[in-house]
């Protein structure tokens, strides 16, 4: 997963602020209020899905859909090549002298061949892009990000008043607030 | 929820729209004008065609096909000889093959003019009473499955479903007064033959034990009995929530209790109104799939009809709480179910297709080779237009394809009702006239108003559900 790894590592970016917090409303507050200052939140990883988050931080509209479809093609064609393979060019049997060429009992292997590979596509794809196959080194910023806790990571740019940024956190009820850089963090 | 707006929940009544009681009522008296027409038309019509030998002879001829070889020999005798129960019998007795048993020879000429009207009455009354029926089951999945985003529009098949009893009414009329006319195995009943008479059909006569007009007339009522009763109790709660203090879950916990009782029963019986009032049509056929088509057909319907009454009533202005994420979810439903109806539709052939049973293929043989325009309609209306216009995530929140695909769905499928009927009770030359589009449009329109009607005996907005509130803040996400 070369360079798509190490683009999307969280290791590789520049400094982040990392806020910690244990209730989705206080989350919620914050993340208005860190919105309404201009600043760009990179992402907010929480255990379940809080409705209204991904609006607030501007979450594009997901790609898999796309993806899905290229999938359901390629399952698609798969699976009319297999079996035109097999049942015109390789072993015509005459059963009970229906058509050897296009049947309806294509249509099955075909529609489930398509449902087949969309669905491992979007698996992989979705676990590829979110970095979490096998093998892909994960930089959890919180162990309990998949457990109780929700963590935010604003990526530090010239345009972000870091002090700033730290209080507000603090002061929207984040119960720690860390650093992070090239994998290390310290509490700050 | 802690994020900045906060929707007020406040109770709406409705108010039927002057408008739209002059449009649903011109609806029905059109309806009627045109029932009417078409039924003149046939009676002449069939005057016509049954004084005059020649005529009965072309008809019969011109659409002769490999299928209907005896068709010539046939359309004599049949011009020829009186609706007598004897020539019935002589039919079957002629068409008796070794290998595939009797098989159905249609004429036309030997039903009674009358027998078009019951057949679109058929039609109609059941294609509404399932559609109610199937309001009702949705209705109850939402709370078997615990669903939330629901809530603010529960009170649309709340309404839709009174209707169950008045469809059924004309149902049961329809097929009181044609019974021997409509069904092959009514008529077949009242012969009596024993296995050594001539004519004896063992296909109907093993099916005699459920196939008879006491199962008929009998079974149905009951079981519409049951689910009317469940209906209605279910409405009683949903009313009796609405003015108990905020925060009473009983009505609801009672609720889940009916609408799990109802799903489990629902689910054993539907197939049996299917096989009785429709596949008893072609009475010499089997599918064991019908059942399942049949909901498929009307849960579409009943999807597109809730979504319609849906997107009427935000276009008046009620219904404030519901957005576009509850019509993405009507969007997604519609969309899901029309690609499982399809698959319904055409594994029902697969199926005998696949098991190699010819004899079986005379539903589909009538309805291919003489009905081909109607057979593709059925196929590119209820599928292919609906998924190409749903699938966009876009058309699914749009207000004007949440109107259009669902109308389309509500016909299409009211047709694909009429096509299981109408070629296995009059064979192959029939076709959409003034009569089926009149019968179409007085029941439509009896059913709208009956819908709004309903709606304004309670207030749209079930307030004292548990689940309200996640309803009004529902998000299907970005």
């Amino acid at each position: 997963m070369g360079i798509l790894d190490k683009k999307l590592s969280l290791r590789n970016r520049n400094k982040m602020i990392v806020g910690v917090w244990e209730d989705e409303d206080a989350l919620m507050d914050a993340t208005s209020e860190i919105s309404h200052k201009g600043i760009a939140i990179h992402d907010i990883y929480t255990p379940y899905p809080v409705h209204g988050l991904d609006r607030i931080i501007g979450v594009k509209r997901s790609k898999l859909a796309r993806v899905a479809f290229f999938c359901g093609l390629t399952g698609l064609i798969l699976m009319t090549t297999m079996i035109y393979y097999m049942y015109v060019i390789d072993w015509p049997i005459n059963v009970g002298n229906k058509p050897v060429r296009f049947t309806p009992s294509w249509i099955p292997v075909m529609f489930e061949g398509m449902v087949l590979c969309t669905a491992y596509g979007m698996g992989f794809f979705f676990f590829w892009r979110n970095r979490m196959l096998f093998g892909v080194k994960n930089d959890l910023l919180d162990e309990r990000q998949t457990d109780d806790r929700m963590v935010m990571a604003v990526e530090l740019s010239d345009s972000i008043n870091e002090q700033d940024l730290i209080s507000t956190m603090k002061n929207k009820g984040a119960v720690e607030v860390r650093e992070f850089h090239h994998g290390v963090q310290t509490v700050i | 929820m802690g994020h900045g707006h906060h929707i007020e929940i406040k109770q709406e009544n409705f108010v039927i729209p002057a408008k739209a009681k002059t449009f649903t009522i011109i609806l029905m008296l059109l309806g009627l004008v045109l029932t009417g027409i078409g039924i003149a038309n046939q009676k002449s019509h069939s005057g016509s065609s049954h004084n005059s030998h020649a005529t009965a002879e072309n008809t019969t001829e011109k659409h002769e096909t490999p299928a209907h070889g005896e068709a010539a020999d046939h359309s004599e005798h049949a011009a020829a000889s009186e609706h007598g129960a004897a020539s019935h019998a002589e039919e079957h007795h002629n068409v008796e093959t070794e290998n595939f048993g009797p098989r159905m020879e249609y004429h036309e000429q030997d039903k009674p003019w009358t027998t078009k009207i019951w057949a679109n009455l058929l039609v109609a009354g059941y294609f509404f009473t399932m559609v109610s029926l199937c309001a009702l089951f949705w209705y109850a999945i939402q709370y078997a499955a615990n669903a939330g985003w629901s809530v603010t529009i529960k009170r649309v098949p709340e309404a839709i479903f009174t209707f169950i009893p008045v469809a059924f009414v004309v149902l049961f009329v329809a097929v009181l007064l044609g019974k021997n006319d409509l069904y092959h195995w009514a008529h077949y009943e009242h012969l009596g033959l024993k296995p050594t008479d001539a004519g004896y059909d063992r296909i109907l006569d093993g099916k005699s034990g459920f196939l008879n007009t006491k199962m008929l007339f009998i079974l149905p009522v009951i079981l519409i009995a049951i689910w009317v009763f469940i209906g209605h109790k279910l409405r009683g709660l949903s009313l009796a929530e609405d003015t108990a203090s905020k925060g009473d879950v009983t009505f609801f916990k009672k609720s889940i209790r009916f609408s799990a009782a109802f799903l489990v029963i629902f689910g054993f019986t539907i197939s049996i109104i299917a096989w009785l009032f429709i596949m008893s049509v072609d009475a010499h056929w089997y599918s064991t799939i019908f059942g399942v088509y049949n909901f498929a057909t009307s849960w579409v319907s009943a999807i597109a009809v809730i979504t319609l009454t849906v997107m009427y009533l935000k276009n008046q202005g009620y219904l404030g709480l519901v957005n576009q994420e509850h019509m993405h979810d009507l969007g997604k439903f519609m969309f899901a179910f029309t690609v499982f109806w399809t698959y319904i539709w055409l594994f029902q052939y697969l199926l005998i297709w696949y098991a190699q049973i010819p004899e079986e293929m005379m539903y589909y043989q009538i309805r291919y080779e003489n009905y081909k325009p109607y057979f593709l309609a059925n196929f590119f209306i209820n599928f292919v237009t609906p998924f190409v216009f749903l699938l966009m995530r876009s058309a699914k929140r749009n207000s004007k394809i949440m109107v259009i695909i669902p109308a389309l769905l509500v016909v299409g499928h009211y047709f694909d009702v009429w096509f299981m009927v109408i070629p296995g009770v009059f064979g192959p030359n029939q076709h959409i006239g003034i009569l089926e589009v009149g019968i179409f449009l007085v029941f439509s329109g009896l059913f709208a108003f009956w819908i709004l009607n309903n709606l304004t005996k309670r207030g749209l907005v079930a307030v004292n559900h548990p689940y309200l509130e996640e309803s009004v803040y529902h998000d299907t996400g970005v």
